[in-house]
């Protein structure tokens, strides 16, 4: 089974780098117009844009801040410039910054939640503007085990998590009669540069915790998103598909 | 620009075509007839169909669920301030 989104414009939020560059690359290669969303990384982001353009696929990079509202707005205002529409919605940007509670800073939380919960606010508060518009439209929230079953020293990282999940199941509700699906991928432990940094013991540590006993590949990610992003899973909104090897 | 009762006909029309409603033609809409609840029967989330509507059709824009509230009361408040509001 494969997806063809020809036609199709997506935003992929954090689309430089990690997961995010594979959902890109995926939904480019099967035809989409993917505007890349990134923060920081310039020469990331060209890469990704050369990488699909490259092999034939249309792309361009937007640099914004999921956090700043105003930010946000000025980038759908350039989308509904060129290309005009919004088909599908990745929230996929993110950011850790792993502390126990008791050494958390008001700065680690407020800039954690920020991110990951006031950046989805954000953009599918834009997006549903467009979307109702059209009477179409797809969003994919990316979101964590650890919002499922916990994880210590992550409590603003799921916290803000958990709130992405209680939103896709609140905004499906809201938006369903408009064809505008809300659905979320819960990726486990994914092999990505992230952990290359990591020693063998803790990849050791980590993987008793995963019945599979093995990490998940980006593909397998983006084959989950793929699938809630296209029509085959037109009869699926508010669901959390978790591709985490049987880790929740 | 039009004059008040055409426009009201042409919101009735954007009202009846953006919501699919069936079985209903402008001219059963009565202008001072509730929009929400008993009246014709939409709901809060109807209404984002129609703020978006109004954005396309009028330019207007309403970020706020309040003026929402003024506005959707009926034919007559909505027409009032479309010619009020309009940029296009």
């Amino acid at each position: 089974m494969d997806f063809d989104f020809t036609g199709k414009a997506a935003l992929v939020t954090g689309g430089s780098r990690g997961i995010g560059r594979a959902i890109s690359l995926a939904l480019a290669a099967r035809g989409a117009y993917v505007i890349i969303n990134y923060a920081s990384d310039d020469d990331a982001a060209e890469k990704t844009v050369s990488d699909i353009t490259g092999a034939g696929g249309k792309a361009v990079a937007v640099k914004a801040d999921v956090a700043d509202t105003a930010a946000i707005e000025e980038m759908f205002g350039r989308i509904r410039k060129d290309p005009g529409r919004l088909d599908i919605l990745i929230n996929n940007a993110g950011i850790i910054r792993d502390k126990l509670l008791m050494f958390m800073g008001p700065d680690d939380w407020d800039r954690v939640i920020a991110v990951n919960l006031t950046g989805v606010y954000n953009t599918a508060k834009s997006a549903s503007r467009l979307m109702i518009g059209q009477k179409y439209g797809k969003i994919v929230n990316i979101v964590s085990p650890s919002a499922i079953v916990g994880r210590a020293g992550q409590t603003n990282y799921a916290a803000a998590k958990g709130g992405v999940i209680a939103f896709t199941k609140s905004l499906a509700r809201e938006l369903a009669r408009f064809s505008i699906w809300v659905n979320a991928v819960s990726p486990g432990i994914i092999q990505t540069e992230m952990l290359d940094g990591i020693t063998e013991q803790m990849k050791e540590s980590f993987l008793t915790a995963v019945p599979m006993k093995r990490f998940g590949t980006p593909d397998e990610v983006t084959g989950a998103v793929l699938f809630l992003a296209s029509e085959r899973s037109n009869y699926i909104t508010g669901q959390i598909l978790c591709v985490d090897g049987g880790l929740t | 620009m039009e004059d008040k009762k055409a426009l009201a006909e042409r919101l009735k029309k954007l009202i009846i075509e953006s919501l699919q409603i069936e079985d209903i033609a402008p001219g059963d809409i009565k202008d001072d007839d509730p929009l929400f609840g008993n009246g014709l029967g939409l709901d809060s989330i109807d209404a984002l169909e129609l703020v978006v509507a109004l954005e396309k059709e009028f330019g207007i824009v309403i970020a706020d669920e309040e003026v929402g509230k003024k506005i959707f009361v009926s034919i007559n408040t909505l027409t009032d301030f479309v010619a009020k509001e309009r940029k296009m």
